[in-house]
């Protein structure tokens, strides 16, 4: 029988990557990544948990080496955040052309400088090009729900996953948390067959391609990138059989018939479902666009859900300097949308509440605010 | 006398350049090691000469890795094949100079102090070739490269790279060279017998890079070993023992054997010549008598 424990995200998945039988773990401490590392260092010195802990040097060679474990036909775990990730940007590509199912969790954390160590999503946004799928939780139950779902679907279509929850306000929040007892195993044991490393049939993996060998290779890989939502489907149903809980790539909450949709991932989404309540209380009718799958990017299911809204307004917990919020500019591109209105927020783990939201959206309704800003007041 | 095995595992058609001593160097570490070994492949010539997509020269698995990782991603599949119950397999990475003395050296080092059971080897050039012949710090004294032209030849020693291993307290370190296939091959049997962390460094000429005769690179690698430029020991837990003692020979002979030295007069021949010996000096105190 599962049973509620109160843990953070962190801790949630630690548990979760002890149940998925990870063969290697990889990985160099950052906070607030660090405790997911500690907690499966003392499973594993407990003899709780039965995996090779390899405790590189950087995140760089966190990075190669799950590759490695992975190409000799492991399960593999690891876990970073901002800086780090950072450090890991030419090996994330590596490992997703590669098609190796890593599965990472990331704590987003601003980037420096000034140093912070704060929530911000820019770290893993700035990676949204390098082939990974990626998850985002907004609280300590997706985050370990979350990272047994990626682990079948990274191994599925042969991409790598990424689960990303916001620092501080999901690793270290504490929360009741369901943790399973065996009722994940049967869901979690299976793996499916890839090719990896055999000296009975010696190939080598990644040789110099040709332009006409390069292209539909890479042409093949976006394909199964974009293969990971159906797999999602599939297998957060099967998810959803065991759990009770069911995963779609966006979460909905409020009116259908909304007039104003609030779109928004990570935690500050937690904070949207109040805000909508203040809004549809208030006579506005409004919906929360929750984006949990960010790639592949949700865009049919975005679709639908946006066409008929007249207003669009986006918090970003992220920066492209120069540019404006990440996800804005996504939904705004990949729609085709002209009523979307981004605001830049939180950046650093700046707070940001429920009546900052509202009165963000407001200002849109009434016309104060006809393009992308920035939610900035001292508090 | 050993006589070296007729098995021929690297495959003939690989796409080296003639004389060059990395791939005469993996076909002698190959027949040593067996069929039962994987190896990491980092940018390098050794990605060109392992064929291209479709193609694995080798002949044993390989992973094409990004240039710094090499021994970090050797430690993740050793990792894993223990977990699988395939602790059986040599798990060896392959890289030029450039991924081992430069870009991959914090890579290296991390496996180094956690010991991890791997053979990294440095084929070593001297320089960057793949990328058209860019000094490395692994590029001696006085050589001139596309980066190092003369007169702002290289003016600083080599980095000791065994002795920056030998720091990490590893078990087994060697240096070896295609102008001594049996030496060479007995390094990697050994390699391949012990637990832990192994480094060979490997002196290879490269006809393109060192302006050399294609048909000379044997000989090359002799000379550099027969003037004490490249020390052939072992160093077994810490403990140093000479393999080859060199006749200290003229360094002149190896010089002008390669156009990379070609600007350098007798006199820069003479530092040299005291570089070498003070080196030997300091290494002949570390062996055993
Ligand atoms: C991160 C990164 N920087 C630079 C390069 C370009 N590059 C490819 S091979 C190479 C030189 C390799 O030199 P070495 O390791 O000595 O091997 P060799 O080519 O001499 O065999 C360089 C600089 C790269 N592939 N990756
Ligand atoms: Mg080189």
């Amino acid at each position: 029988m599962s049973k509620k424990i109160v843990i953070g995200g962190n801790d949630a998945v630690a548990y979760a990557a002890k149940q998925s039988f990870v063969d290697v773990i990889s990985a160099y401490p950052i906070t607030p990544q660090t405790s997911i590392i500690e907690k499966i260092a003392d499973f594993i010195a407990k003899g709780e948990m039965n995996t090779r802990f390899i405790k590189v040097e950087s995140e760089h060679s966190a990075m190669a080496a799950a590759m490695g474990a992975s190409i000799a036909g492991g399960r593999v775990f690891t876990a970073t955040s901002s800086q780090g990730l950072l450090l890991m940007h030419e090996v994330l590509h590596w490992a997703s052309g590669a098609r190796l199912p890593i599965v990472m969790a990331n704590a987003n954390r601003a980037v420096a400088p000034p140093w912070s160590i704060w929530a911000e999503q820019t770290d893993s946004l700035a990676q949204r090009d390098t082939g990974w799928i990626q998850f985002y939780a907004s609280n300590s139950q997706e985050a370990y729900d979350l990272l047994f779902i990626a682990f079948r679907v990274a191994e599925r279509v042969k991409i790598p996953a990424m689960v990303c929850m916001d620092g501080f306000l999901v690793t270290h929040t504490k929360e009741p948390v369901e943790i399973f007892e065996d009722e994940i195993d049967d869901f979690i044991k299976i793996k499916e067959k890839r090719e990896v490393l055999d000296i009975d049939d010696p190939k080598a993996f990644g040789a110099l391609a040709f332009p006409k060998d390069y292209m539909p290779i890479k042409l093949e890989q976006n394909k199964a990138v974009f293969s990971a939502a159906e797999a999602f489907d599939e297998l957060s149903e099967q998810f959803y059989d065991i759990s009770g809980r069911k995963y779609k790539e966006l979460e909905i909450y409020g009116e259908n018939s909304a007039e104003v949709a609030v779109v928004a991932l990570g935690s500050i989404a937690e904070t949207a479902h109040l805000a909508v309540d203040v809004l549809n209380n208030s006579g506005i009718k409004s919906k929360l666009v929750k984006i949990n799958m960010f790639r592949p990017f949700p865009k049919k299911y975005l679709d639908a859900e946006l066409k008929n809204v007249k207003h669009i307004v986006v918090f970003d917990r992220n920066i492209s300097h120069g540019k404006g919020g990440i996800v804005k500019d996504e939904v705004t591109g990949s729609l085709g949308l002209g009523n979307v209105v981004g605001y830049v927020c939180g950046l650093g783990g700046y707070d940001v509440t429920e009546d900052d939201m509202v009165n963000a959206v407001r200002d849109v309704l009434d016309g104060k605010v006809k393009e992308d800003s920035y939610l900035w007041s001292e508090k | 006398m050993k006589k070296i095995n007729r098995d021929e595992i690297l495959q003939a058609n690989h796409l080296a350049c003639p004389g060059c001593g990395a791939t005469l160097s993996m076909r002698l570490a190959l027949k040593a090691l067996g069929r039962k070994t994987v190896i990491v492949i980092p940018a390098c010539c050794w990605t060109i000469i392992n064929g291209p997509h479709g193609k694995n020269y080798a002949g044993v698995p390989v992973f094409h890795t990004a240039f710094e990782t090499t021994a970090a991603v050797a430690s993740g599949i050793k990792a894993s094949f223990d977990m699988q119950g395939k602790s059986d397999i040599t798990v060896m990475g392959w890289a030029g100079d450039g991924g081992t003395f430069d870009i991959g050296l914090q890579a290296l080092s991390g496996a180094a102090e956690r010991n991890d059971d791997i053979i990294y080897v440095c084929y070593d050039n001297e320089a960057y070739m793949n990328t058209g012949i860019q000094r490395s710090s692994a590029t001696p004294y006085g050589a001139a490269t596309t980066t190092t032209p003369p007169p702002i030849q290289k003016d600083r020693p080599k980095k000791d790279l065994m002795e920056i291993v030998n720091a990490h307290e590893v078990p087994y370190i060697a240096s070896a060279t295609i102008a001594y296939p049996k030496d060479l091959m007995k390094k990697f049997e050994k390699a391949k017998n012990t637990r832990g962390f192994k480094l060979i460094h490997l002196f290879s000429p490269c006809p393109p890079g060192h302006k050399s005769v294609e048909s000379k690179s044997v000989e090359i690698a002799k000379l550099a070993v027969e003037t004490g430029i490249f020390p052939l020991y072992e160093i077994e837990n810490g403990v140093h023992k000479l393999t080859r003692k060199p006749k200290f020979t003229d360094v002149r002979e190896y010089l002008y054997l390669q156009g990379r030295f070609k600007h350098l007069d007798d006199k820069e021949a003479e530092i040299i010549t005291e570089n070498i010996k003070q080196r030997w000096e300091k290494l002949t105190k570390k062996f055993e008598c």
